[in-house]
Order: C-alpha cells, then sequence, then structure tokens
C-alpha cells in the first residue's frame, strides 16, 4: 500500500502528521479522547491557520466552532473547532484557549466561509470576537440587545432593560434602479418566521440578506443545570421535522460519555424511527415543490403520502413526529412481528403511492420548467460554505453521516448515497425523491433482519469533565450534539448546530442571479428550518 | 396527472377517509384519546354556516414553534382532513382574517411583530393559542427569551394543548373557540 493510498483511506493521520511537521511551533498537545475524536490543542492566534490547513489541504469538513465560558475555572474561554474526516469514520477536534479578560483571536470565517455564522454567533452568546470575520454583523442578537449581553456567559443575568423589538442594519445595495424587498419576519403562509432582504434590479436579484434569529428561545441555556431526561425533552422539541434526529442526537451524546452500548433491536428500531422521519420531512418539502409549481395535484399526493407516515408512526410508535420514542441507551418502543409485517405491506403501498407522484411531476413540462437551472449552487460553494445533506448531494458532494460515521443500524444495512451534479432545484427535487426509495428499502431490510433481545440498555452515571458529541444524518443533513455535565450528572453545556444552520448561507449563494419570482421556489427546495437554527 | 387520479376516480376522494386503516387486534401504543374528526368536523360546519356565513378565515401566526405544529395546521388542508369542506380556510394576511391561529411561546425577539400582527387583524377576531408552547409557554416558559405563552401578549380565547396537537384536536378546539365566539356575540349589548 502507498502513501496515497494511506492518505486517501485515512486523513485524519495525515492531518495529524501536517499539524506536527507545520506547526511543530505551535501545537502544544495531541490527545486521543475517544476512539472516534482526535484532539490537537493549539495556540487561538494559531487557530484559524490550522483550521484553514485542515480543511483546504488534509481533507477536513469543517462541522462547527463554539465557545465555552470556563472563566470560573480557568480563567479562559474554550474553543472547540471540529472537522469530519470522511471517509474515515473520525472526527479531529482544534481546541483553543482564549483569555477570559481580552477573549479576541482571528476569525476562522477569515479564512473557512464554512465558519462564519457559527463565529458570528459564538460572539453574539459568548461575547468571544472573532477578529477579521467578512461578515461582522451579529446572527441572533438583534441591535437592540446591550453590547454587553451574552446569554452563553456562565454569570449572565438578564439586564434590567432590554430593547427586543427587532432594529438591524442590512448592508445598502446601491445603483441606478435598484430597489429592496423585504419579506418577513411574518410570512404568508403556515411557515416559521425569518426576516429576508432581496436587493434587485427588476426581477433580477442582486443580493439575498438573510436574518434569523426570531425564533431564538435561548434553549442551549435553558438546559444549563438540567438532568438528562429535562434535557433530552428541550433536545426534541428544539424542532418538529426534525425531532427524532435531535432526539437520537442528544441520547448518542449521552451514550459516549457513558460507554454504554445499545442493544441491536433498539439500535435497530431507532433507525425505522428516523428513516421514517426523513420520509414524512422529504414528501413535506416535495409537495412544497410541487406547489410552488402551481402542480397541484402532485402537491396533493405527496400531502396524501405524508399523511399516510404520520400516521404509519403513530400507529406503531404512538406518536405523529415521533416524540418520546428515543431514550439514552436505547427506545421506549418495541414492535412485536404482526406490526413489522403490517408496516411492511404499508411500505409497499407507499412506495408505489409516492413513485407514481414522482413520475408524474417531474414528466410535467410546467414543474421543469420551474425547477431546471434555478437557484444553482455549485460543488465549490457547496463545498466552501459546508453544506450537508440533500441539499450538498444534489451539488455532487456525496456527504452522508450514516455512511461517514455510521451509527444506529446502517453499517449492517445496503444503501446507496443518492447524488445529482446539477445542483439546481430538480436536482435537490430528485435526490429526495430517491431517497424516500431508499429509505423505505431501508425500513424493508429491518423488518427482515429484525435482531431480538431488550430495547434499552442501562447507563450508569455520567462523567463530569469530559464530553459527548454525536452526529446524525437528520432529514436536511448533518446534525450535531456537544454535551457536557457536572459532578452533580447536570448538564453544565451544551452545543447544537443543526443541518439548517450550515445550510442557509448557501440559500442566499443560490439566489444570487436568479430572478425574485424564483425566491420561494429557491427557498422550498432546501426547505429548511427556522427553529433548530435559531435554537 | 391521470396516474395520481386514478385511485380517488376509482374509490371516491380521499376526504374523510381513514389515511390508514389499521388492522384490528394489531397492538397499538399508549396515546391519548383521539377524537373523530368527522364528527367534530361535521359540528364545525353547521357552526361556521351559523355564525360566519359559511366562511371561517384564519391565519397562522408562528411565534417561536419547533414548526410542529405549523406541521399539523397545515395537515388540516391535506386531502384526507380537507377542512375546507367544514368551511375554514388559512389565509395569507391578517387582514383577511377572522382569527389567529398563535403558536410557539411568544419569543421576545417576535414580540412586536405579533403584536403589529394582531393590530392588522379586523376586530372582533379569535385568538386561539395551538400546542403546548403556545398555550403556557410548555417546555421553555423557563426561558427568558420567551413570554411564556400566547396569553401574556394577547388576549387568547381558547387553548387547545399538545405537543404538538392532532388534527382531528385543532378542529375540536376550533368549535370550542366557536362556541365562546358565540357567548362574546350574545354578551354584546
Amino acid at each position: 500500500m502507498s502513501f496515497e493510498v494511506d492518505d486517501v483511506m485515512f486523513p485524519l493521520d495525515r492531518a495529524l502528521r501536517g499539524i506536527r511537521e507545520r506547526f511543530a511551533d505551535a501545537v502544544i498537545d495531541a490527545d486521543r479522547i475517544s476512539l472516534r475524536e482526535r484532539t490537537v490543542v493549539v495556540p487561538s492566534d494559531r487557530l484559524a491557520e490550522v483550521a484553514a490547513a485542515v480543511a483546504n489541504e488534509w481533507g477536513g469538513l469543517f462541522l462547527q466552532v463554539f465557545a465555552l465560558d470556563e472563566r470560573e475555572a480557568h480563567g479562559r474561554f474554550r474553543l472547540h473547532t471540529s472537522f469530519s474526516m470522511a471517509p474515515e469514520d473520525a472526527v479531529l477536534t482544534l481546541i483553543a484557549a482564549v483569555p477570559g479578560d481580552a477573549p479576541r483571536y482571528p476569525a476562522i470565517g477569515a479564512r473557512l466561509p464554512a465558519a462564519v455564522w457559527c463565529e458570528r454567533e459564538l460572539r453574539d452568546l459568548t461575547g468571544v470576537v472573532p477578529e477579521g470575520l467578512p461578515d461582522p454583523r451579529p446572527l441572533i442578537a438583534h441591535d437592540g440587545w446591550p453590547a454587553d449581553m451574552h446569554p452563553l456567559r456562565k454569570d449572565f443575568t438578564l439586564p434590567a432593560s432590554v430593547s427586543w423589538a427587532p432594529r438591524f442594519r442590512v448592508p445598502p445595495v446601491e445603483g441606478e434602479g435598484v430597489f429592496e424587498i423585504p419579506v418577513g419576519p411574518i410570512h404568508a403562509g403556515t411557515i416559521e418566521p425569518g426576516h429576508f432582504r432581496i436587493a434587485s434590479t427588476g426581477e433580477s436579484v442582486l443580493a439575498l440578506d438573510v436574518r434569523l434569529g426570531w425564533s431564538w428561545r435561548a434553549l442551549e441555556k435553558l438546559a444549563e443545570g438540567a438532568t438528562s431526561q429535562r434535557g433530552l425533552e428541550i433536545a426534541e422539541r428544539l424542532c418538529g421535522s426534525c425531532a427524532f434526529s435531535h432526539a437520537l442526537a442528544w441520547c448518542r451524546a449521552i451514550e459516549e460519555l457513558s460507554g454504554a452500548p445499545v442493544p441491536p433491536r433498539g439500535r435497530a428500531l431507532r433507525t425505522v424511527a428516523a428513516e421514517l422521519e426523513r420520509i414524512t420531512s422529504h414528501l413535506g418539502d416535495l409537495a412544497g415543490l410541487a406547489n410552488d409549481c402551481a402542480y397541484v395535484v402532485g402537491a396533493a399526493s405527496f400531502q396524501r403520502w405524508k399523511e399516510v407516515v404520520h400516521e404509519l408512526a403513530d400507529a406503531l410508535f404512538g406518536h405523529r413526529w415521533l416524540r418520546g420514542v428515543c431514550v439514552p441507551g436505547g427506545v421506549r418502543v418495541d414492535l412485536d412481528d404482526t406490526q413489522q409485517q403490517w408496516m411492511r405491506q404499508v411500505v409497499g403501498e407507499i412506495r408505489a403511492g409516492v413513485s407514481t407522484t414522482v413520475a408524474s411531476t417531474l414528466a410535467n413540462d410546467a414543474v421543469l420548467d420551474r425547477l431546471v437551472g434555478t437557484g444553482v449552487l455549485s460543488p465549490e460553494a457547496a463545498r466552501d460554505l459546508g453544506t450537508t445533506g440533500p441539499a450538498a448531494r444534489a451539488s455532487g458532494l456525496t456527504l452522508d453521516v450514516r455512511r461517514d460515521h455510521a451509527y444506529g443500524f446502517y453499517k449492517e444495512l445496503d444503501f446507496q448515497v443518492v447524488h445529482r451534479t446539477a445542483g439546481d432545484a430538480r436536482a435537490r427535487f430528485e435526490v429526495r425523491a430517491d431517497e424516500i426509495q431508499e429509505s423505505l428499502n431501508l425500513i424493508e431490510q429491518l423488518v427482515h433482519r429484525m435482531p431480538g433481545g431488550p430495547l434499552v440498555q442501562h447507563l450508569g452515571p455520567l462523567p463530569s469533565g469530559t464530553w459527548g458529541f454525536a452526529m446524525v444524518e437528520s432529514p436536511r443533513g448533518l446534525s450535531s450534539h456537544w454535551l457536557r455535565f457536572d459532578e452533580r450528572g447536570r448538564v453544565s453545556d451544551w452545543r447544537v448546530r443543526s443541518a439548517s444552520h450550515a445550510l442557509w448561507p448557501a440559500v442566499a449563494q443560490a439566489m444570487q442571479g436568479d430572478i425574485v419570482p424564483d425566491f420561494p421556489l429557491v427557498n422550498k427546495s432546501f426547505n429548511l428550518c427556522y427553529a433548530c437554527c435559531d435554537k | 396527472m391521470i396516474e395520481i387520479l386514478k385511485d380517488p376516480l376509482r374509490t371516491g376522494p380521499l376526504s374523510g377517509r381513514a389515511p390508514l386503516v389499521v388492522p384490528t387486534g394489531l397492538p397499538r401504543p399508549v396515546r391519548e384519546h383521539v377524537g373523530d374528526l368527522e364528527v367534530t368536523g361535521e359540528a364545525l360546519r353547521e357552526a361556521v354556516q351559523r355564525l360566519f356565513g359559511g366562511s371561517l378565515r384564519l391565519r397562522v401566526l408562528g411565534a417561536g414553534s419547533c414548526n410542529a405544529c405549523e406541521g399539523e395546521l397545515a395537515a388540516l388542508l391535506n386531502p384526507f382532513h380537507d377542512v375546507q369542506r367544514f368551511g375554514v380556510d388559512l389565509v395569507a394576511s391578517p387582514r383577511h382574517a377572522d382569527g389567529l391561529l398563535v403558536t410557539g411561546p411568544v419569543t421576545r425577539h417576535l414580540e412586536e411583530a405579533v403584536l403589529r400582527t394582531d393590530d392588522a387583524t379586523p376586530r372582533p377576531r379569535l385568538v386561539i393559542a395551538i400546542g403546548d408552547c403556545a398555550c403556557d409557554g410548555g417546555f421553555c416558559r423557563d426561558s427568558f427569551a420567551t413570554r411564556g405563552g400566547a396569553a401574556n401578549v394577547l388576549a387568547v380565547d381558547v387553548r387547545i394543548p399538545g405537543c404538538p396537537p392532532r388534527p382531528s384536536a385543532i378542529v375540536e378546539g376550533l368549535l370550542t373557540a366557536i362556541g365562546r365566539a358565540t357567548v362574546r356575540a350574545a354578551a354584546r349589548p
């Protein structure tokens, strides 16, 4: 085996070797903390340099950066910057300390566009300042927040007077015939709140600015001091359409901490639920796209099958949105043989119904006329922005946590990572349509190979001082939860990055050069959540 | 398109049909009481006919929900539930609405937008809190970033609890809301 093959197969080793060689003067310590995650401590003034090298030269895929307030114990803030080293099932985490009294460091976002939203958010919530960000505006904080209000600091108390009313600046776009179209936060439909500012000349879009944070419920703060059970209640309610995925990520982070393996039957049933959630979500997206192309019959048919899957989830697991199914150590609900056989029969009906509807929709010229070439996201932009999920796969990036960092029962199952290369709205439609078929296949395989045994593994007390980190492939892509408990077994820090958080900047990118009337369609072709982005 | 329509053409419209027939004898997980949407819906249709001239128009106002309540409100319009046949519809502007369906705990960031949407709704109007968060703040009532429920910001007529409430529960709640509207109308001099 040559070195080149090694480098492709084991990018983690290549990156660690590279860091030691190039940054020998900087790296303080390297340590294995779990089978999957390797950590490297770097000085904060070199963090951006190392991060850029990991991403641009050694194949790391940016996952997230967040800050933790450790001023009381250590007089510092701590930055965690993580990369997926796919195809190797490994995560590389750069850890940097920032002084508690002068919390500044050179921004990673100045070199890696994918980090910009994370760093805008960490500055708002912890007051650590990434210097040199290309877009230094607040993300969560609206302009009425006092400058020193940072809710994820441990000593945070709510100031007596906060102007919560949204007042914020948008970058001025000027020129002859340029005008701005403000949209939202309250939208003309059954949709979540967000503000979009479209700068256009006539129909052509010059720039789209996305301002979110409206649904910010301070959930990461709310979970501080919570028991793991209460934390699960919160995690499961981050988002409705990805409820099971977030519950699963939370539970897996806890399981990583405790080291207890989930029994095979628990893993298999989790996988059934996760795929049901994916099918539901994708059907909703396809219905929305068909509707926005004015193909009402197709939209109604997708809605029909979405409702069937909701009812199936309800009949099998007791909840239409699969809440209360996943618990740390396994699942709460069992499916017996008759239930599994019935599920397989219903899956067959769903497969036939959805195939017919997809074929009919893609045979419709009026639909194709709207979808083809609309909202193109190039593979380069998709990679630079750190996109994930069906949107990334529609732009040619074959990334899928289910394969790259396998969990649940996926390693034992056979499935394709669907992708397209066009990066337009049709590609995103087709990826979802094909993924529904893959998910139905997965459920059929699971019925065929359902292992016996217990549903739940009892977990012992959770260790403090270290952390649990878990990634899942939610319907919209990679979502990750990072968790740390204190000595009393209560949550001390919780950080979430949802797929939507990673994908919103891509919506703005995909709109450039498109036309104003296509905005709803482009937006729908990504169909991102607002709630689990805002948190 | 004809492939999609073949099934309903053969068996009749999906409206009012059960999306999924669960075989008798199949074990069912424990869950709360599920009302019959058809029975409640028929009562709703009569009430909407009597009090709103056959047309009750409602505006969904997302106030920081997790989007599950929005999902269930959207499901009201799917081919099975099809609440439009009861005279109920969701409209795009508060100015066209007889009432608001508020979801979410009302986050601080959205409070002003919620109030302005309410201002834009012609009087008299119904305010219906959809889901646990809108009812009393739900799981995030202790968060400083929320107002702990719609009733702390608007005059709420009816609460429909659930996380999220099922479509049948929402229809039941709408019936209750119209009952309240009747009482209020009778009390007016």
